[in-house]
């Protein structure tokens, strides 16, 4: 009796410490009316500079060269979000500090996404305020963003700030093999002012994206009126090919567009005409779990090798010292045009593999990227780590080293080499 | 005696008869309808359509805790979308799955990219198959099945190759149709992982079943993972939820 009793004790123990151990009860998660959240990020970075190249005087006027540089950035970001029955009100806002020997930078908490959105079912949403319309297959870049500010190729997941727009979209599930359709319409006003960073001409700017699941494969068409911008149409697809092999593609044309190329005096040519531009992609996961991700990207609108030559050697005679006032004017000029973009070539390869879980590290990954101007034979290469173990916590450590001959396009970045450091907590 | 003979002699017949007799299991045993079985299982689990509300915990080694929380609805055979509440880090994150199609959606990217199975959403034992499961009766063919005292041992095997685990042997309860214990094996015959169905829970509306799987794997020496489930009701949603553009709208779902 006593043996009885005694094993009744501990079996009630165990399911006691079981039911403590392993309780959820989802009430403690129902939706509430105001939701805050957002990341406190600080980043410490040593940079490796060219201090000799002209894109050090242009990032750096006036400075020594230097070859090394610490940089300390702290990023903010806050969000909110207010769910009023059908209508859904929602903020989020960025700003930084950044801080090494040479700049010290604030930029203010700047509202990146905002506005608000009425659904009148899962089907029809209207909505308004500064949104990203993240349009395009591409991984690392994207060849029919015609609605959005252009990714970092070297961290295709980072946030980006929106424009003002007004869209509608409307979606219906089908039977048979095209199993979903949906079409979005887009206003993007400008009237210099307003998405100044997208045009400064007076115009509505709409675009219109048609998504279809056709026989498993997701297809967009998408266009943009003529405007601010050029008329651009543009097609893309995704498919998984078997359960271990993703391809995916783009293709655009954009009408009567504007393309400016420089001599090396700084005699600028401009001619209007139209560009193809495509992306073609895969995504492979092997039997040892590695992913490769390889795209091939053309943009019609780049500059060739010998373009982006002349345009590095324009750049290094309007930086030399003593050079004329005029021209440093006019690099700026041409830097808003396009050609002081981060990727202002005309083709890419690019390839990361990236493992998570390396060698039974948990909550672990390794990744590497490399990513070349498939013209001048420049490249850049990333390898990373990342941890996610920690609650709340992403940690990130990358490398970065770039790599080309005199006057391509990674031979003369500002950087040739990067460490970076970056500890991200959410909440 | 000649044949004839046998059979009109009372003791043959007799002998026959015990041993048909004898044979009955044997017969009522392959008499069992698995196809029949695993979808009385199927709907024991979940109802066709259905919400729920999801923990899942890895524990490492050393006793440290992971904890991601998931809203779940599943509509028919085969489409099925999950919410990510928790941790903050992953809030908002969303997948998608129409039959063999499967995206997954990060706020920070801001577009549906589409994924494998195979591939861990949340690291640890729990991969996407786990997270976005269908019916099992949808993704499996039932090989053999094996009877014995209260249990039924189902051998099941993926219906196609898009199926993250080749193979399945299913403990099942014979009186509540519920699985016990779920073994998976690669098509290499290497066992991935095992599950272990405990804790049943009323959930109202008719739906009783294990509301604890704890999962174990050999190659997570050491780790455990568990589900746990909550909020688990019948729900019938429009079709566009189960669609690319809403997977950002998700939470718009819950109440």
């Amino acid at each position: 009796m006593k043996t009885t009793l005694t094993a009744l004790a501990c079996a009630l123990a165990a399911a006691l410490a079981s039911a403590q151990e392993f309780s959820f009860d989802a009430a403690e998660f129902e939706k509430k009316p105001l939701e805050f959240s957002g990341y406190v990020e600080p980043k410490l970075e040593q940079l490796g500079l060219q201090g000799d190249s002209a894109s050090y005087a242009l990032a750096y006027p006036g400075q020594a060269a230097r070859s090394t540089l610490w940089r300390s950035t702290v990023t903010l970001e806050l969000a909110a979000k207010a769910n009023l029955g059908d209508w859904v009100l929602d903020a989020r806002a960025q700003g930084s500090q950044a801080n090494d020997a040479l700049v010290n930078r604030t930029d203010d908490l700047r509202v990146m996404e905002g506005g608000a959105r009425y659904s009148a079912g899962p089907g029809l949403t209207l909505d308004v305020g500064k949104r990203v319309q993240r349009w395009g297959k591409g991984y690392a870049l994207t060849t029919v963003g015609f609605i959005e500010r252009p990714k970092d190729a070297t961290d295709p997941t980072a946030s980006r700030e929106g424009f003002f727009m007004a869209s509608g979209d409307f979606t219906r599930s089908l039977d048979g093999p095209i199993s979903a359709v949906s079409l979005t319409g887009v206003l993007l006003p400008t009237d210099g002012i307003t998405n100044s960073d997208f045009g400064k001409s007076n115009d509505l700017n709409p675009a219109a994206r048609l998504y279809l699941l056709a026989w498993d494969t997701d297809l967009d068409l998408m266009w943009r009126a003529a405007g601010a911008r050029p008329e651009a149409f543009g097609v893309d697809f995704s498919r998984n090919i078997s359960s271990n092999l993703e391809l995916h593609g783009e293709w655009a044309l954009q009408r009567n567009a504007t393309r400016n190329v420089v001599s090396p005096s700084g005699v600028v040519s401009s001619q209007v005409t139209d560009t193809r531009s495509w992306l073609l992609g895969l995504r492979y996961l092997t039997a040892s779990e590695v992913t490769w991700i390889a795209e091939w990207i053309h943009n019609g609108a780049g500059l060739s090798d010998a373009e982006l030559a002349d345009y590095n050697r324009f750049l290094i005679s309007a930086t030399a010292p003593g050079a004329p006032a005029a021209l440093a004017a006019k690099v700026v000029t041409l830097g808003q045009s396009g050609m002081g973009r981060a990727n202002p070539g005309q083709d890419y390869l690019y390839v990361k593999a990236s493992v998570s879980e390396p060698l039974g590290w948990v909550y672990g990954s390794a990744a590497v990227t490399w990513m070349a101007n498939a013209q001048d034979h420049s490249w850049q290469l990333t390898p990373e780590l990342s941890y996610t173990g920690f609650n709340g916590w992403d940690l990130r450590a990358r490398l970065g080293w770039l790599q080309g001959a005199a006057l391509s396009e990674f031979g003369e970045k500002t950087l040739e080499r990067k460490l970076e450091l970056t500890a991200r907590y959410s909440f | 005696m000649s044949k004839l003979n046998d059979l009109e002699n009372p003791m043959f017949a007799f002998k026959n008869i015990a041993a048909l007799t004898l044979l009955m299991p044997v017969l009522a045993f392959s008499a069992v309808d698995g196809v029949a079985l695993l979808k009385k299982l199927d709907r024991n689990l979940e109802p066709e359509s259905y919400e729920s509300y999801r923990k899942l915990i890895n524990i490492e080694p050393n006793g440290n805790k992971k904890e991601f929380v998931l809203y779940s609805v599943k509509k028919g055979k085969d489409k099925t979308a999950s919410l990510f509440l928790q941790p903050a880090s992953d809030k908002g994150r969303t997948t998608l799955r129409q039959g063999d199609n499967m995206w997954m959606y990060l706020p920070s990217v801001g577009k549906p990219m589409r994924i494998t199975s195979l591939q861990s959403v949340t690291g640890g034992v729990f991969n996407n198959a786990d997270i976005m499961r269908l019916d099992y009766a949808v993704e499996y063919d039932v090989a053999s099945v094996d009877e014995s005292g209260k249990l039924y041992t189902l051998h099941l095997k993926a219906k196609t190759g898009d199926v993250a685990y080749d193979k399945l042997t299913m403990t099942v309860d014979k009186k509540l149709i519920l699985p016990i214990d779920i073994q998976a094996y690669a098509s290499s015959g290497m066992l991935l992982k095992t599950l272990h169905f405990k804790d049943i829970k009323d959930f109202g509306g008719g739906i009783k079943r294990p509301a604890t799987i704890e999962t174990d794997s050999p190659l997570y020496k050491d780790y455990k993972s568990v589900m746990l489930y909550s909020g688990l009701k019948k729900r019938d949603v429009p079709d566009e939820v189960f669609t690319q553009g809403f997977m950002a709208r998700m939470e718009e779902l819950r109440k």
